[in-house]
């Protein structure tokens, strides 16, 4: 997944770099409409993806609602 | 007459090919379900014939209380009571059903070790981030290991699970942790998922276990290792073959037939065979076959739980669901069945007979006598595709007229597996449950219920589904679906975005449309229930809804349930913490004191309970109630008004 980055000039600093959107535009069609899983495109991204994105079952530091009494 | 017909389902086209039937002499399962009565005793569970001094048939009396005198006497031959008899009754079906669920899931595992050791051609790994996922639950090592060798390490642990005699299931620890724990105290924690069937089995043989609260504790456990072990395995093993199910648009109903097409049907349950029948169909020089035989092309659908692994992997139609088999061979237009394991009517046969359609059966396992047998072989799965597809384009030209392909066909979305789910509400960079639970806590969403499971010849064919499903969205509930239920939605146009603007409630509708999601998510097959496990799972780690599934204002139910495996997943649900409501006929309410236990003393063991109501908008009150119940444990049952503080409104608390 490439990141959109736009640089411009903010107060008092020199150029900053911004994130751009993060978002898709448009509408996806035919053989890639609803296929999000393809975007991942390397091991290493995906396996980030699921640190974060399924933190839930995955992740060192997230237990969610369990945190506070039983960390497993 | 018109009347009669009308009882027999909600569905016009499904009447239309009735009355064709009746007219061509052609015997269905409707005919049937009318002249064969139910055995009143058989069917609440006071009927044993465990052993050849039996079968002992121990009802309750006619039309008045049972005194203390009556009960003793309620016993077999060998002394087991009307509570032994039911409970042993109860739990085979758990066991009959566990086992269907699991040896599914033991059959995609060996594929699986073929396809990571290069053994099964036509196979790949499709989804690697499924596969990778599935290896950090497993503990499979990743580093820098091919594919392959990761996959052959998950295959050969998956297959272990079946026969491990000892500790309990890997996969076990996906649930909540609290819950956990519960089955750990309870002793219900499953140590193989082979073993905890076999124990039934035992248990259930004359004069072995006769405690019918030890018996229904073993259901449990079964059924425990048919959800969270045997069901998960085969749906995330063939989620990592085929490809984790994502949105997409198909169509439901027999309309989906083309009278000038061969038309296949995929009827079973396992999708190894039709994924490579999916495949073969699109060959050029099938499609050239085809035609040379007068046909336009080829059209593939489905029916049953095969139809909704290949719908929510290529969006393949949906010609429909268990009651409608025997009618899609009565339109005369369909060339080929072909049929695996599970929920196939042996009458496919008997009906095929009277048309040109040719059965076709794969499986070693299930065998019609009479049918075409073309046995799966999965070394050479293309070749085994390949000769089906041309019996069936061969048998195009045998069509004898007369057909009739009813106008009916509606849009669906499928493929919300709980991967998808996590990603449409938070997006691929947070992916995320918390607008979900944020929509609960604030109302919008009053809570959640699976509807799932089968057809009954003995209702009117998706009459109970769609009412319940059109109850509880109508209340704010979002419903989630699977298996014949699934199908059920999908013909009655309730798996479109539009369905929530005109059948939800206020606020579910609010949030179908922000998200762009319908208000009956489509989360596949029954082996999928265990998708169902993991997103309820997903809620409690989220956090702000409790910390168990107990907790959560969630409900299950199968309002049209008729096999062993719908009993298999209530089980299930109800050791999972999930209040489960059936329809049509409860299994044991020959003894009261086991139909207590499962309706009552569950809740206080398990947090979640059974529930009989045929009625399906009773069932669906009860259902409401029961999420009611927990959003008021929760504290949240009351609306909270947001007030935006002002400046003068900070400094008024400050002082205070
Ligand atoms: S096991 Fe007992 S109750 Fe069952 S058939 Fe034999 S004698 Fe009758």
């Amino acid at each position: 997944m490439e990141y959109k980055i736009k640089k411009t000039k903010a107060p008092g600093r020199d150029e900053v770099e911004l994130l751009g959107a993060t978002f898709e535009e448009g509408k996806p069609e035919g053989e890639d409409m609803g296929k999000w899983r393809q975007k991942l495109d390397s091991r290493e991204e995906r396996l980030k993806y699921l640190e974060n994105g399924e933190r839930y079952f995955y992740s060192q530091e997230w237990f969610g609602s369990e945190k506070r009494k039983n960390p497993a | 007459m018109a009347e009669e017909k009308e009882t027999k389902s909600i569905d016009q086209g499904t009447l239309e090919l009735i009355e064709k039937a009746a007219k061509e002499g052609v015997n269905t399962t409707f005919d049937r379900a009318e002249s064969i009565k139910a055995c009143p005793i058989g069917s609440v569970g006071s009927c044993c014939k465990h052993c050849g001094m039996g079968p002992c048939r121990v009802p309750l009396p006619k039309g008045k209380e049972e005194t203390p005198e009556d009960k003793k006497k309620r016993r077999g031959v060998c002394g087991a009571t009307a509570e032994t008899i039911a409970a042993r009754n109860f739990i085979r079906m758990i066991a009959g059903g566990a086992a269907a669920h699991s040896d599914h899931g033991r059959g995609v595992a060996e594929l699986f070790l073929e396809v990571a050791k290069g053994g099964a051609p036509g196979y790949e790994i499709k989804d690697e981030q499924k596969l990778l996922q599935v290896a950090l639950d497993l503990g499979v090592e990743i580093g820098e290991r091919s594919n392959n060798e990761i996959a052959a390490d998950i295959g050969r642990i998956a297959l272990g699970e079946y026969g491990k005699q000892a500790g309990e299931l890997i996969t076990l620890r996906k649930a909540p942790l609290k819950r956990q724990e519960l089955w750990r105290k309870l002793g219900v924690a499953p140590r193989g998922i082979d073993r905890e069937i076999v124990e039934i089995m035992h248990r259930t043989h004359i004069g072995v276990d006769q405690d019918y609260k030890s018996l229904l504790k073993q259901g449990v456990r079964t059924a425990l290792a048919d959800g969270w072990g045997g069901s998960l395995m085969a749906t995330d093993l063939q989620d990592i073959l085929f490809g984790t199910p994502a949105p997409i648009l198909g169509q439901a109903n027999l309309g989906v037939l083309e009278e000038g097409e061969v038309n296949i049907i995929i009827h079973g349950h396992e999708p190894l065979l039709s994924e490579m029948i999916v495949t073969v169909a699109q060959e050029p020089e099938m499609i050239k076959l085809a035609k040379s035989k007068g046909a336009k092309g080829i059209n593939l659908s489905g029916m049953c739980c095969t139809a909704n692994e290949i719908l929510m992997r290529h969006g393949v139609p949906i010609a429909g669901n268990f009651l409608q088999q025997e009618l899609a061979i009565v339109t005369g237009a369909v060339d080929a069945m072909v049929v695996d394991v599970q929920c196939i009517m042996q009458s496919v046969q008997t009906v095929a007979e009277c048309y040109h359609t040719k059965i076709i059966t794969t499986s070693p396992k299930a065998r019609i006598p009479g049918a075409t047998h073309v046995e799966f072989d999965e070394h050479d799965a293309l070749k085994s595709a390949r000769e089906i597809v041309k019996t069936a384009i061969e048998n195009f030209p045998n069509r004898k007229g007369n057909i009739h392909i009813p106008d009916n066909k509606t849009d669906q979305i499928a493929g919300f597996s709980h991967e998808t789910i996590n990603y449409l509400l938070g997006g691929m960079f947070r992916a995320s449950y918390r607008p979900l639970n944020d929509n609960i806590i604030n109302g919008r969403i009053r809570g959640v219920a699976g509807v799932v499971g089968c057809n009954n010849a003995r209702t009117k064919h998706n009459e109970a589904h769609i009412t319940m499903v059109k109850e509880l969205i109508k209340n704010d509930v979002l419903v989630l679906t699977t298996g014949c239920n699934a199908i059920a939605c999908a013909e009655a146009g309730l798996l479109v975005p539009e369905a929530a603007k005109q059948f939800a409630g206020k606020g579910l509708a609010e949030v179908c449309e922000t998200v762009g999601i319908p208000p009956v998510l489509h989360m596949g097959s029954c082996v999928d229930n265990s998708r169902i496990l993991i997103a309820a799972t997903a809620m409690v780690k989220d956090g702000g809804l409790g910390d168990d599934i107990s907790d959560l204002p969630v409900a299950g139910a199968a309002p049209e349930w008729m096999s062993e495996k719908a009993i298999s997943i209530g089980q299930y649900f109800v050791a999972s913490g999930v209040y489960t409501v059936f329809g049509v006929t409860w299994p044991t309410t020959g003894s009261k004191e086991v139909t207590d236990y499962l309706f009552k003393d569950m809740e206080e063991m398990l947090g979640g309970m059974w529930a009989f109501e045929p009625d399906p908008i009773k069932a669906a009150h009860l259902m409401i109630a029961h999420i009611d119940k927990k959003r008021k444990a929760l504290g949240i049952d009351q609306a909270r008004e947001r007030v935006l503080y002002d400046m003068d409104m900070r400094r008024e608390l400050d002082a205070v």
